[in-house]
């Protein structure tokens, strides 16, 4: 199943802010991950999209910029 | 001369972040003799697709005291100049830190930007109102920063409430606290429950997660929580409480 829904040509996160679990998988298959400054750590999953660097948070989730890129 | 100094918009994905760069730029003023530095403060701005932030829209302003502002803003313009990403659109404020400003208007330009798109007109227009007591300066790109540059220091000024960049860790051997005992050790001025009510009795704590300590009411302020009865330090990130 993807996580991932394509509005207005970005990849954003169908999880919302909330699904540590989908975060987490999502992650760990991801080659682009990176984790992100300490003070903008998200949750305790060292490995999640919600601590990676190429997200950028929306209103409701997060778009992954190097899905954009793709 | 007291100062607030705020910097944004100063990174790209793969650079270092906006806060981070602030503390090299003052840790290199305060090496050259320029500034005494204080702490960081985090600010949360708006998110909304209008905004051309990198990825979560936050602004970093510290304080500073400085013998020569002009030589200090002067340092501060070029280290931008030199040091932000590329593609990136730095923005610079440095506010006169003084009880006799009426920051009135301008904390409210700050909350605002938290809530609502804000145009470099508008903050332009409320710079000029402050005179000689703000510096507002873009260092590249389009220099939409210098938005949240001047709401970080806006709101640094209002007092309103930020997390303090970095963390307290834990110290080896020593796990549990007197609330008197830890505000000494780690200069903490103020302790408050989760829904923000300030606990005044000298409780015990537990300290065995990193924390963060939060900017709140001017005072630096740590977040105790209750597990199982048990009071502690809020551990810096959340626990995630989702079923696994």
């Amino acid at each position: 199943m993807t996580n991932w829904t394509i509005k207005d040509g970005k990849s954003i996160f169908t999880g919302g802010k909330d699904s540590y679990k989908a975060a987490v998988q999502t992650a760990e298959s991801c080659p682009s991950f990176s984790e992100d400054c300490e003070d903008e750590l998200f949750c305790s999953d060292a490995v999640s999209c919600y601590n990676c660097r190429y997200r950028r948070w929306t209103t409701e989730s997060f778009e992954c910029i190097k899905r954009r890129q793709k | 001369m007291k100062l607030f100094v705020c910097i944004d918009d100063t990174d790209n994905y793969d650079s270092i972040g906006t806060g981070e760069l602030l503390e090299n730029m003052m840790g290199e003023a305060a090496i050259k003799g320029l500034a005494k530095i204080g702490f960081t403060v985090r600010y949360q701005l708006y998110i909304h697709d209008d905004i051309p932030y990198t990825s979560h829209n936050s602004s970093m302003c510290c304080t500073a005291e400085v013998k020569d502002r002009e030589v200090f803003t002067g340092f501060c313009e070029d280290y931008l100049e030199n040091n932000s990403a590329e593609g990136s659109d730095p923005g610079l404020c440095i506010l006169t830190d003084a009880s006799e400003i009426d920051y009135t208007s301008l904390i409210e330009f700050g909350k605002s930007a938290q809530s609502e798109v804000l145009t470099k007109e508008a903050a332009c227009k409320m710079a000029e109102k402050f005179g000689k007591d703000i510096h507002l300066s873009e260092h590249g790109g389009t220099g939409s920063g210098i938005i949240g540059a001047l709401a970080g220091a806006a709101l640094r000024a209002g007092k309103e409430e930020g997390r303090i960049k970095g963390k307290l860790q834990p110290l080896s051997g020593k796990t549990d606290w007197t609330a008197s005992e830890f505000a000494s050790v780690f200069g903490v001025q103020r302790f408050v429950d989760e829904e923000g009510n300030e606990i005044t009795d000298n409780i015990s704590i537990r300290f065995v997660h990193p924390t963060k300590l939060l900017y709140s009411k001017g005072l630096i302020t740590s977040v105790i929580i209750n597990e199982g009865g048990l009071l502690m330090l809020k551990p810096k990130i959340k626990k995630n409480r989702e079923k696994r």
